[in-house]
């Protein structure tokens, strides 16, 4: 019987909150997360609002709750931006000739060198700062990790028996690739998009708090943090409730990824 | 087990870590700091400026930075609003009031070491006609002839009477020009003012120095930076830091009390010229029924946004005019806040349920007031969509020049600029109203009474009219360091006049 994996059974029950509470925003939030009540702003925290209010009287459990479905969009759009693109380039790298597999590896490290959160302004500063320039923008950074992880992954299958047998018999190279090497990197895809998630999430938030990300009055945990600096002294609670979530909500990410890549290398097998 | 107890202390930091983030950011330090030199000053404020060319570009930074302390006018305006002299000792009015007669200093040169002259005058005044694209440049139109009666004496003569024209020579349309300094004002701005142009630090700074050639009482300090910031907290931090001396415009009144208790800093509010607008594009078919506009103004309770976004600071007013005016009113009766009757206002012109794009510029009040904004309106069955647009060069582009929004919100904090805002058609408001430009035309060409008596049917008449919605007028709030003497209490012009800070 295997042992527990505290890391995964965590970070599970995190990132199923924070989905489940997003869901449930859809259809329910004390308040309406967008609504100014100046009769009530910057009330402290009490049974009609658990969280207190902001500056402009609104619920701020209610913003909390509606912002994790920014959180959950940017980092799903993000890394699906980034797996689609960095996984076939990664399988790509690995099944080509040399100078092919040079040419990707290198101008990935040239774009892994770039710093993800500048790219990201830049985009903002171009095409105006929203949440979707700030998710492509977001998963174009996030793409080198991908493509590297998985180059590594495919390379290990492109040596396998079953996939030299499969090259011996003539199949082409991309049927190998869709059939043989993407089934066998999913782990890979796994395990890198938790992980690419809660890159995500920390950048999206760090973008709406510099302007450039989610525009305002859609809540985002980011955006929080940023009209919480009037009141730091006044009402740190402000800053501190989304600065709590956002930390949950990557904290959640990472031991979800932790446990997954426990649950699926091989190498940590003895380990369990 | 044991590598997620690591995680967790992981975590507790991270939380401590994100917690924290906000403290520090916007905190950073200039190493070129100012701060400490006795001769030096620092100054925070915020929207830099696009051009250092007001004649080419709109936007109130231009001549905040540089009317009065490079740039001067003929005359100028005193802090009580009174139109005293400048460049030009004294002048004398026609009995028709159509011809000035300016006896001009005779010791006033340029920073490129030209004289000033009467000639200069005249230049300066025929190139508005000739050379400026600024909606502002009408103001020059009545302007028959211009010429120089000697080196010191020029006369000017116009059109028709013009109470208005005076005035405006004591804005940025009266700045007045060296023939052989004009080839680079978006860079290199030539007067003859108190202080020179150093240098412009884009997305900085704007250094003025001393000008030692001044022909008139030197400035105290023989450097002033001024430090451009986007974020209202990194701007209080400045001043908390001693990057700055002065938080020229506070843009975070929530915040105030971190100065008030402290005996460092001295605390300024007064009042100032600047109506925030809720500005209709009148030229939209949605916002040619009045009772739109009206529903509109009626569906905001101004009170309410003003505590909200500004913290209670400022002055409601309910029309185009602030409080310095001779001709002020309190409007704030016309279209008072009333949630049921704006929805019928509303759903009876059609316009409830229709989408309304709120385009707002990337300034801290605005943003916070068009929350406010959109939450009252779509409580009203509007629906409001917010764009943000970077301010100042894609809020001018897009909603200024080419008016491409259906409503906006900023501070217009030129002096009387009612006529400039609702008189035009071709300004961004797109105002059509020829009842209005009959009442600024009897009040520009009429006596003094008269003056006031039209310009109040005319505030009345906008209020009435609903052309645009007054949220407030913005307050005069300073934060100083406590040593420094000489900053306005009210800024009524639109120039940040630095020849008058000292220390004390």
């Amino acid at each position: 019987m295997r042992r527990l994996n505290p890391s995964l059974i965590a970070g599970g029950v995190i990132v199923g909150l924070i989905v489940v509470m997003a869901l449930v925003s859809f259809v329910w939030t004390p308040y309406d997360a967008t609504l100014v009540n100046p009769a009530v702003r910057l009330a402290k925290p009490s049974w009609e609002h658990w969280f207190g209010t902001d500056k402009f009287g609104r619920d701020v459990l209610s913003q909390i709750m509606v912002g994790s479905r920014t959180t959950l969009f940017v980092g799903v759009v993000a890394v699906g931006v980034a797996a689609v693109i960095g996984v076939p380039l990664g399988i790509l790298a690995a099944m080509s000739r040399r100078w092919a597999h040079e040419l990707i590896m290198r101008t990935n490290d040239l774009l892994l060198a770039f710093p993800a959160l500048l790219l990201a302004i830049m985009f903002g500063a171009v095409f105006g700062a929203s949440t979707l320039t700030a998710m492509i923008a977001i998963g174009i950074a996030s793409v080198p990790s991908f493509a590297r992880v998985i180059r590594s992954g495919a390379l290990q299958v492109m040596r396998t028996e079953y996939v030299l047998a499969a090259r011996a018999a003539g199949r082409q190279p991309f049927p190998i690739a869709v059939r043989h090497v993407l089934p066998n990197v999913t782990s890979l895809i796994t395990v890198q998009a938790s992980v690419s998630f809660a890159i995500a999430v920390l950048a999206e938030a760090a973008l709406s708090f510099l302007g450039y990300g989610t525009p305002p009055p859609t809540p985002s945990w980011g955006r929080m943090l940023q009209e919480s600096q009037e009141f730091l002294f006044s009402a740190p609670r402000l800053a501190i409730f989304p600065g709590v979530a956002i930390a949950i909500a990557v904290l959640g990410f990472n031991l979800l990824g932790d446990g997954l890549r426990d649950r699926f290398d091989p190498k940590l097998e003895d380990r369990r | 087990m044991k590598s997620f107890r690591i995680r967790a202390v992981a975590f507790v930091a991270s939380a401590a870590l994100l917690a924290l983030t906000a403290c520090s950011a916007g905190s950073g330090t200039s190493p070129g700091s100012t701060t400490g030199a006795s001769q030096s000053l620092a100054i925070g404020l915020v929207a830099e400026p696009a051009s250092l060319d007001f004649t080419t570009t709109d936007g109130a930074a231009i001549p905040q930075a540089l009317l009065g302390n490079v740039y001067e006018t003929l005359v100028k305006l005193d802090e009580s609003g009174k139109i005293v002299p400048s460049l030009a000792k004294s002048w004398t009015t026609s009995p028709d009031r159509k011809t000035y007669t300016f006896d001009l200093v005779d010791n006033a040169k340029f920073t490129n070491d030209k004289p000033f002259t009467a000639a200069d005058a005249v230049f300066s005044i025929n190139r508005v006609k000739t050379a400026w694209t600024t909606q502002l440049k009408a103001a020059m139109d009545v302007v028959q002839n211009v010429k120089a009666l000697s080196a010191t004496q020029l006369q000017v003569t116009l059109s028709r009477p013009s109470n208005d024209w005076l005035f405006r020579m004591t804005t940025r349309i009266g700045a007045m020009f060296s023939e052989t300094g004009v080839s680079a004002l978006a860079t290199a701005p030539i007067g003859t003012g108190p202080f020179k142009f150093s240098k412009w630090n884009r997305g900085d700074s704007i250094v003025l120095q001393r000008n030692d050639g001044y022909w008139g009482s030197k400035p105290y300090f023989n450097e002033i930076t001024l430090k451009y910031f986007k974020d209202p907290t990194a701007l209080n931090n400045a001043l908390l830091t001693g990057t700055i001396n002065v938080i020229g415009t506070v843009q975070a009144p929530e915040a105030l009390s971190q100065f008030t208790s402290n005996d460092k800093y001295q605390v300024i509010e007064g009042t100032t010229n600047g109506e925030v607008l809720l500005s209709f594009n009148n030229s939209e078919p949605i916002f040619k029924d009045i009772r739109t506009r009206q529903g509109i103004r009626q569906a905001i309770d101004h009170k309410a946004l003003l505590d909200t976004c500004f913290a209670g600071r400022g002055k409601l007013i309910g029309s185009m005019v602030p409080p310095t005016d001779p001709w002020y009113e309190d409007l704030t009766s016309i279209d008072p806040y009333d949630l049921a009757k704006a929805k019928s206002l509303l759903q009876a012109s059609g316009a409830a349920g229709k989408t309304l794009r709120l385009r707002l510029p990337t300034l801290p009040y605005a943003i916070s007031c068009g929350q406010v904004v959109k939450s009252q309106l779509e409580q009203a069955g509007l629906k409001v969509q917010i764009d943000q647009l970077e301010f100042p060069a894609a809020w001018l582009t897009t909603v200024l020049k080419n008016a491409d929004y259906d409503m906006s919100i900023i501070a217009h904090v030129e002096p009387r600029d009612l006529g400039t805002v609702f008189g035009s058609t071709k300004y961004y408001t797109k105002y059509d109203d020829p009842t209005l430009r009959q009442l600024l035309a009897a009040a520009d060409t009429g006596n003094e009474a008269a003056q006031i008596d039209n310009m109040k049917k005319a505030a009345r008449r906008l209020s009435e009219q609903a052309a645009a919605d007054w949220l407030f007028l913005l307050p005069n709030l300073i934060v100083a360091d406590k040593n420094l003497t000489g900053l306005p209490q009210n800024a009524i012009t639109e120039n940040f006049d630095l020849s008058r800070l000292a220390r004390s």
